[in-house]
C-alpha cells in the first residue's frame, strides 16, 4: 500500500457522497495509519479482499448518517435492516471502484455487516490499517483499508 | 415493458425501481440473488434485466451466461461496483447490452434504459 493506492480510495469515496447530492460536499481528512485498535464505529460493512493483494476495506459509520443518506435515496420508512443493507453496499461499492486502479485480480467478497463496534473479522497481522476519515454533514464515518 | 431488477441490495434495488419510473413499464420484478433471476426470467421472459456482479451464491456473469442460454436477445444492462475495464469488456463479449458503474447517476442509468429500449 502506498499514497497513490490510497488517493483510489479518497476518490472512490468523493465519487459516492457526491452522487447522493453534489452541493453537499464530502470533507476527508488526513488519512493515518492506526496499528492497535480499529475505530469500528454503529455499523460497519466489511468487504473481505483476495488475489494478488489479501485482506480487507471496510466502511464504518454510526446510525445517524447512514439514515441521512437512506433520506436522500428516498427510503421510508427507514428501519436497521435497511440501515445494514446500506453500509454493505457502500463498502462494496468503495471496494468494487478500487478495481479501477487495482485491476480484475482484486477480488471482492459480498458485504458482512457488524453492528455495535464489534467486529468479527480475521484481518491478516501483516496488514497496516490505513483510516481515512470521511464528514458529510457533521457526521463522521471511516474508510479502513486493510490490505497486504 | 417488464423489468427485472437484480441486486442483493434492496436500497439498490428500489433506488433502480424509482429512478427507472415511467409508463413505460407495466411490471417489475425485483431478485436478490443470481438464482432466483434466472428462474424469473425463465418463467417471464422480461424486456429489460438491470444485473449486478457481486452476489452471494451464483455472481452476476454466470447469471448472465444463463439468461442469454434462455434467451441470446436479451437485454442486460450491468450495474455493477467493479469499476475495471476488464470486467466491463468481458461482460459485453458474455452479451451484455451495456454497462454502469455504481453509484448509480440515476440520469446516466435512464439514458441507458433509453438506449436499451430504442433498439
Amino acid at each position: 500500500m502506498n499514497d497513490q493506492d490510497i488517493q483510489v480510495f479518497i476518490s472512490g469515496i468523493r465519487r459516492y457522497f457526491e452522487s447522493l447530492r453534489k452541493d453537499l460536499k464530502v470533507v476527508i481528512e488526513p488519512p493515518f495509519i492506526k496499528e492497535d485498535e480499529k475505530p469500528f464505529l454503529e455499523y460497519t460493512g466489511i468487504i473481505g479482499i483476495s488475489g494478488k493483494t489479501r485482506g480487507a476495506v471496510c466502511f464504518t459509520a454510526n446510525g445517524v448518517m447512514l439514515e441521512n443518506i437512506l433520506r436522500f435515496l428516498n427510503e421510508a420508512p427507514i428501519n436497521g435492516e435497511l440501515i445494514c443493507d446500506l453500509v454493505g453496499e457502500i463498502a462494496n461499492t468503495l471496494s468494487g471502484n478500487a478495481r479501477e486502479e487495482f485491476g480484475r485480480d482484486f477480488l471482492i467478497s459480498v458485504p458482512v455487516v457488524s453492528t455495535g463496534g464489534e467486529v468479527r473479522f480475521r484481518f491478516p497481522k501483516e496488514c497496516r490499517n490505513y483510516v481515512i476519515p470521511i464528514i458529510w454533514q457533521t457526521e463522521k464515518a471511516y474508510l479502513l483499508v486493510c490490505l497486504t | 415493458m417488464k423489468l427485472l431488477i437484480v441486486d442483493d441490495s434492496s436500497v439498490v434495488r428500489r433506488a433502480i425501481e424509482r429512478d427507472l419510473e415511467s409508463g413505460e413499464i407495466t411490471e417489475v420484478d425485483q431478485a436478490a440473488t443470481g438464482e432466483d433471476a434466472v428462474r424469473l426470467y425463465g418463467a417471464k421472459l422480461h424486456d429489460v434485466v438491470t444485473l449486478d456482479i457481486t452476489m452471494p451464491g451464483m455472481d452476476g456473469l454466470t447469471c448472465l451466461d444463463k439468461i442469454i442460454e434462455i434467451n441470446p436477445e436479451a437485454r442486460v444492462l450491468i450495474i455493477s461496483a467493479l469499476r475495471d475495464k476488464a470486467t466491463a469488456i468481458d461482460a459485453i463479449k458474455r452479451g451484455a447490452s451495456g454497462f454502469l458503474c455504481k453509484p448509480i447517476n440515476p440520469s446516466e442509468l435512464k439514458e441507458a434504459f433509453d438506449l436499451l429500449i430504442e433498439d
